[in-house]
């Protein structure tokens, strides 16, 4: 999406969210162009990681001012079920997370189709190791003010040798704002009832707060009860993490191979994401790119599948339309608004030069950073059903063409007049390096944590240092 | 390094290809073995056809009552995970589904939480599983015979 916050369309009255208690990557957009860096620590005792935590607080940000870009930056922070243990929170407490949370993502590698060359055993550590406890995102706008940020990061553990860093990954927006492979991308992400920001021009109704924060209802009307206690559970949410490596090069010969112009190989690669690299999606301009309209953000994410239900414009394979169907499924029986999720990922490397097709062994790609209440609803399903499957379109042995593990015998329909083009042998353009699920507490959430009292609650357990 | 060794949590049913038998074995309130039997007279034509065709992962499904009116056997092959499905299904179908087992004792309702654990203590996993095609999908099936019908017709046309 278009990054630059609106602030004239900013409605505060509209507000109905704890927004002062939600951490900011949950419901702001990141700045751009962006720089920042992931720092994963381990936790090796408990005492030493509530300093930290105490430490750190004062500098995660919220939500609240989101409308107000001053920062020069702001931190995440989440911890994966290994980390909260870590920290000694108690055992009961622990087993009332989500089973899919508790085993985290390595361990859910069957249900998420994360085998062969994606399989745990091949990610990057602490990757699906029990080393990766806390994760801290830092996101600024240039250079000077990612350091700023970091330092305090660094202040509230680098004297405390029980809290070491075990990865760093330093990530920066490519220019245009495109993905490796030439892609504007991050054009959708769904209006979050309830939290004033201004709607972004798109498909389809806001939806329910309880979709992507814990403590208010749902798209099901439930409120979330887990994890206990309360003051645990209000205004988190839950994470998945995925870094990936982008095979620029092996797209471009595809690409190449499979095309006799360079408007074809155009075409081809438009049809496997559904957007041309402007960023317009085919539905809207099914012949070429429109660059104006790709720019355009009041326009760019404004469409519907129903007058393209035979997939002519925008294949049904193709990327955009697999993980967010809009009205495309509403013969089926498949209830769109139950796998909705934010999306707030970065890039990582340098582009490849234009018109490069031999690998530079750079490594490069992008993070893929779920935000939703759900991770088996959401994450998994889309990953399983809509990503890694072809079921629900009627083309079985189909996957996501972009990000789909099809092993190198990936297949791509490309639905026609008179007859479809059907693509073979497509390469895996995206291997998966690692992923966690984490979970991202609320401030007053992170004081629990911390060991410190807060407002209103029961005596706290992790108090005892 | 140390890796993660929870084990997933198992679930009942085997997998042939890409089709899954789902087997249900379930007691039948006092009275629902005659309304079941009611209901389902009219088999599975018109719009209970249309609703159940509509979930496009179904190849078959059966109820057998047995054991004098006490419990009821639900038998199916379906493409997939029904798992996965389950919270589309109550809100897009929720009445056909509570069709299916409004009528077991214990039946929590689709809307229930425990919904899912409820299908799972009564499932059974068949010892033995055969499908003549296993890797072919219901979607599959039936683009299959839309394509024979039309390569039919060419046929015939041209032939006539």
């Amino acid at each position: 999406m278009d990054t630059k916050t609106d602030t004239s369309t900013f409605a505060r009255d509209a507000v109905a969210l704890d927004v002062s208690d939600i951490q900011a990557t949950v419901l702001r957009p990141r700045p751009s162009p962006y720089r920042g860096e992931y720092v994963v620590l381990r936790i090796d005792d408990a005492v030493q990681g509530r300093e930290m935590l105490r430490r750190i607080i004062p500098h995660v940000a919220t939500a609240n001012d989101w409308w107000e870009p001053t920062l020069p930056g702001w931190l995440g922070i989440a911890f994966t079920y290994q980390g909260l243990r870590a920290l000694g929170v108690p055992q009961a407490s622990l087993d009332s997370f989500p089973p899919e949370f508790r085993e985290g993502m390595a361990a859910r590698a069957f249900a998420i189709n994360d085998l062969g060359g994606n399989a745990p055993s091949n990610w990057e550590y602490p990757f699906g190791t029990t080393d990766m406890h806390v994760a801290l995102a830092i996101y600024a706008r240039d250079d000077q003010s990612l350091e700023l940020v970091l330092d305090r990061a660094r202040q509230s553990h680098n004297d405390l040798p029980e809290v070491p860093v075990i990865y760093r990954m330093k990530f920066s927006e490519l220019p245009g704002g495109r993905n490796p492979f030439g892609f504007k991308d991050g054009l959708h992400n769904p209006h979050v009832e309830g939290s004033g920001a201004p709607a972004h021009p798109g498909f389809g109704p806001s939806i329910k707060a309880g979709e992507f924060i814990l403590g208010y209802p749902d798209e099901l009307g439930e409120t979330a009860t887990s994890p206990q206690p309360d003051v645990l559970r209000r205004n988190g949410t839950f994470l998945a993490f995925r870094k990936f490596h982008t095979r620029v090069a092996a797209f471009r010969e595809y690409l190449i191979e499979h095309a006799s112009s360079a408007e074809e190989q155009e075409l081809i690669a438009a049809k496997m994401v559904g957007r041309w690299r402007s960023g317009a999606p085919l539905v809207l301009s099914p012949e070429q790119d429109d660059a104006t309209l790709g720019a355009d953000a009041e326009r760019n994410d404004i469409f519907s599948y129903a007058n393209d239900m035979q997939g002519l414009k925008c294949p049904f394979s193709a990327h955009i339309r697999r993980v967010n169907p809009r009205d495309a499924l509403s013969n089926d029986v498949a209830a769109v608004n139950l796998h909705h999720f934010l999306r707030r990922g970065t890039n990582y490397g340098p582009a490849l030069p234009e018109g490069v097709v031999e690998d530079d062994g750079e490594e490069r790609g992008g993070v893929f950073l779920f935000v939703g209440a759900h991770l088996r609803r959401q994450f998994e399903f889309v990953q399983s059903q809509w990503m890694t499957d072809g079921n629900f379109i009627g083309h079985a042995e189909e996957q996501d063409p972009i990000v789909g593990n099809a092993e190198g015998d990936g297949i791509f329909t490309i639905p026609k007049r008179p007859v479809r083009r059907r693509l073979h042998g497509l390469p895996q353009f995206v291997a998966v390096r690692g992923g966690e699920y984490c979970f991202m507490p609320g401030l007053r959430a992170l004081r629990w944590l911390a060991g410190m009292d807060v407002e209103n609650g029961e005596p706290n357990p992790l108090n005892r240092s | 390094m140390n890796h993660t060794t929870t084990a997933p949590v198992a679930r009942p049913g085997t997998k042939a290809g890409q089709s899954n038998e789902f087997t249900l074995i379930c007691g039948i309130k006092p009275g629902g073995a005659e309304r079941m039997r009611k209901l389902l007279a009219g088999g599975f034509d018109g719009e209970r056809q249309k609703n159940t065709d509509r979930i496009g992962t179904v190849h078959d499904l059966r109820f057998v009552i047995f054991d004098n009116d006490t419990r009821v056997i639900f038998a199916s092959t379906f493409d997939g995970s029904w798992e996965s499905y389950i919270d589309d299904f109550a809100t897009i179908i929720p009445d056909e589904i509570d069709l299916l087992f409004h009528e077991c004792t214990g039946y929590p309702g689709i809307h229930s939480p425990g919904i899912k654990d409820w299908i799972v203590s009564q499932q059974v996993t068949a010892v033995g599983f055969y499908s003549a095609y296993p890797d072919a999908s219901v979607r599959e099936v039936w683009k299959a015979l839309r394509t024979q019908k039309a390569f039919d017709d060419l046929l015939d046309s041209a032939a006539s």
